[in-house]
């Protein structure tokens, strides 16, 4: 091998292994100087792999090194970034004048970095409410400004919020007084995250600060200098933050936790130390530690991660620990799928994958063995592996370190969601009992299919940018593009699909966008989650569909499959419903990028068959 | 060569990923096509880990060539 793909194939390992956000500035510059000679033959032999993404960067602060290592997190994370940087300190007039060459660029996310010396006037001293509230209202709106104007660029926008300054004149009254430098700031922070619209995401820089630490954080040397922002050994942590961010808003989401047992979730061997062995005694320093990460994870889980077990042990001696110790914080109902044998976990990771009906790029694997990381790694790449310490009172750290559930928004559904993977086990037990039919209308389901509205919004455009397997065509739209489409309702209809059964809720499960091409109905996007396959939710949403293509003046519904390494399940999703393959016609040379199919409407169509209650 | 300048020249090798550089005391940011605003930063970070110093804002704003780097570097050691 040449001693430049020697190079090459480096970065090949080092983004593979996950690029861990806790490096040194200059290791990091090391890193950045080497992948800036090779970053086109890298590019050239990846590019298959990778998702291409524009991204424009404006700073009230230097912000080249920031681009170059976002560059390399992004890498690792299987996005290739293109960068519009602005001239420093050109925020505002980068976003007001339209002609500048941030609109030409048409970047994908706009990331805005502020500076608390943007805030150029603070509240004076011992003002009354009403000069506070005028002081957090008037930057508001100049941030409101600016996002409204820049929604234009039809982009995501990150925007910073302000770390606040360590240097304070008031002392330790600062919290107490509203109009100290502290309290305002604070304020305006809140106020922000508060009053921000759908299509801006605010990143936590304070919070990057504080757990890095203020007093490093402020470099006063470097920022005189050359005005940067922060300290360069924060620039790993903060480079990998918003990568993650990045990533996340692309749909690359991790949503389940995989975890060992023997000394992960608790200290010592099960199956040789028995339940009165193993060590998880809050009295004891390394049982607290266990019970500290058991803690976590439990509210890891409460918030939508589903929770895995993957353990060599057998899984009777494996269960009792969660059934019969009385200081588990963890219980059996708490974890979706739970796989105890003595298999490679490699193979038992993929079933739990299979099991739960999720990509196995949306796995997070933590085990306290380095061996068996290193086989997961090598023969599943797209499961991210979490560099466990050796010190169970570090797990905890380890994990907030990757960044790993680090998600661009909660949704309800997501709280269920482990929840309902407990139902399903009692679900599959009465689908056994019973005629396919019969269990459907035994499990009394009701739906709702509607217009999307603002509240549905957010789920939409969740579900928009995760779904992978029940997607049609695989496109992602911002929210930002979303809002765009519902303002133009004489072209694009965006509906949503609730439904709930005897067993719980799920939510929001579908959405469906359709484009009006003159007089036909364009199926631009059709998604359901995987939760709810095979209940006939698919044949309610085309009488809706149907109906809807027909008071919109159309006589058709045209669909289309573009086919991705994930999607084969609704290969013929299409045929299934009753839709005609459109046979390519190679003489009018357009080029087709999937397979498309048919369908006529009129008044007195056929509707489909289901058994879903459908209500307003 | 001292040992100073010895290890200062592989910091200089190092952040401009080449091992033919020489330095020299009169040598400046004229005699190195990458030696830029960024790059500068980049050396001076390398030089306090490497050294294990820290540089006062003006010592980096009157540094004028690789001698008085090395002079600077003594002075810290």
């Amino acid at each position: 091998m040449d001693k430049k793909q020697s190079k090459i194939e480096f970065f090949h390992k080092l983004f593979s292994d996950n690029l861990s956000s806790i490096i040194s500035g200059n290791e990091l510059f090391k890193l950045i100087r080497r992948f800036k000679k090779i970053e086109s033959d890298y590019y050239q032999q990846s590019k298959t792999n990778l998702l291409e993404k524009k991204i424009a960067i404006l700073g009230s602060y230097s912000t080249q090194f920031l681009t170059d290592a976002i560059k390399l997190y992004l890498y690792s994370m299987g996005i290739s970034p293109k960068f519009y940087e602005a001239e420093y300190d050109s925020i505002a007039s980068d976003i007001l004048d339209q002609n500048s060459d941030l609109y030409q660029f048409q970047p994908d996310i706009l990331i805005i970095l502020t500076h608390y010396k943007d805030i150029k006037t603070f509240p004076s001293m011992f003002c009354d409410d009403k000069e506070i509230n005028n002081w957090d209202q008037s930057y508001l709106n100049y941030y409101n400004n600016l996002w409204k104007t820049a929604s234009k660029l039809n982009c995501q926008i990150l925007q910073s919020n302000f770390v606040i300054p360590v240097h304070r004149s008031i002392g330790n009254q600062e919290l107490l007084y509203p109009f100290s430098i502290t309290s305002s700031l604070m304020r305006l922070n809140q106020s922000l995250s508060v009053h921000k619209p759908a299509n801006v995401t605010l990143i936590d820089m304070d919070y990057l600060a504080s757990c890095f630490g203020k007093w490093e954080w402020f470099d006063d040397v470097n920022y005189f200098m050359s005005k940067q922002g922060f300290s360069f050994e924060a620039l790993g942590n903060v480079s990998h933050y918003i990568a993650r961010l990045i990533s996340t808003i692309f749909g690359k989401i991790n949503k389940c936790l995989v975890l060992d047992l023997d000394n992960t979730l608790w200290g010592g061997v099960i199956g040789d130390d028995g339940l009165d062995g193993i060590i998880l005694d809050p009295n004891n320093a390394v049982g607290e530690a266990y019970l500290f990460f058991q803690e976590y994870v439990k509210q890891l889980k409460d918030r939508g991660v589903i929770l895995a077990v993957c353990s060599k042990n057998e899984e009777e001696i494996a269960k009792s620990v969660f059934e019969k110790h009385p200081e588990m914080k963890l219980k059996l109902d708490d974890i979706a799928c739970f796989i105890a044998n003595w298999n490679d976990k490699a193979g038992n990771i993929k079933t739990i994958a299979k099991q739960l009906n999720i990509g196995l790029d949306s796995l997070v694997f933590f085990d306290d063995n380095p061996a068996e990381r290193e086989i997961v790694k090598r023969f599943l790449p797209e499961v991210e592996v979490i560099d466990v310490p050796d010190d169970p009172a570090l797990y905890v750290k380890a994990l907030l370190h990757s960044n790993a559930f680090e998600w661009h928004q909660l949704s309800k559904e997501d709280l269920f969601r482990t929840d309902y993977y407990i139902a399903n086990k009692k679900r599959i037990a009465l689908e056994t009992t019973l005629d396919y039919d019969s269990y459907l209308q035994s499990l009394e389901m009701k739906g709702i299919i509607d217009i999307v509205s603002k509240m549905e919004l957010p789920r939409v455009a969740q579900l928009i940018a995760k779904s992978n397997q029940f997607n049609l065509r695989t496109k992602r739209y911002s929210e930002a593009q979303l809002i765009d489409m519902q303002n133009k309702n004489n072209e694009y209809q965006l509906i949503y699909a609730r439904l709930s059964d005897k067993f719980g809720d799920y939510g929001v499960i579908s959405t469906i966008i359709l484009k009006k091409v003159n007089d036909q109905a364009f199926i631009d996007t059709w998604i359901m989650s995987c939760r709810v396959l095979k209940r006939g939710i698919e044949n309610a949403v085309l009488n809706y569909i149907a109906l809807n293509a027909l008071n919109w003046g159309c006589n058709c519904l045209i669909g289309e499959y573009l086919p991705t390494p994930k999607n084969a399940l609704v290969k013929n999703h299409y045929q299934d419903l009753g839709f005609k393959k459109i046979s390519n016609e190679p003489e009018e040379n357009v080029e087709q990028e999937g397979n498309r199919y048919i369908i006529e409407l009129s008044e007195n169509m056929q509707m489909k068959k289901h058994f879903i209650l459908i209500g307003g | 060569m001292d040992n100073v300048k010895e290890k200062l020249q592989e910091v200089f090798r190092d952040v401009f990923d080449d091992d033919d550089i020489n330095i020299f005391d009169e040598m400046t940011a004229n005699d190195i096509d990458e030696w830029d605003s960024l790059t500068h930063i980049q050396l001076i970070v390398a030089c306090e880990k490497e050294f294990g110093c820290k540089f006062k804002t003006t010592e980096i704003i009157d540094l004028k060539n690789v001698g008085e780097f090395i002079a600077l570097l003594k002075s810290k050691i």
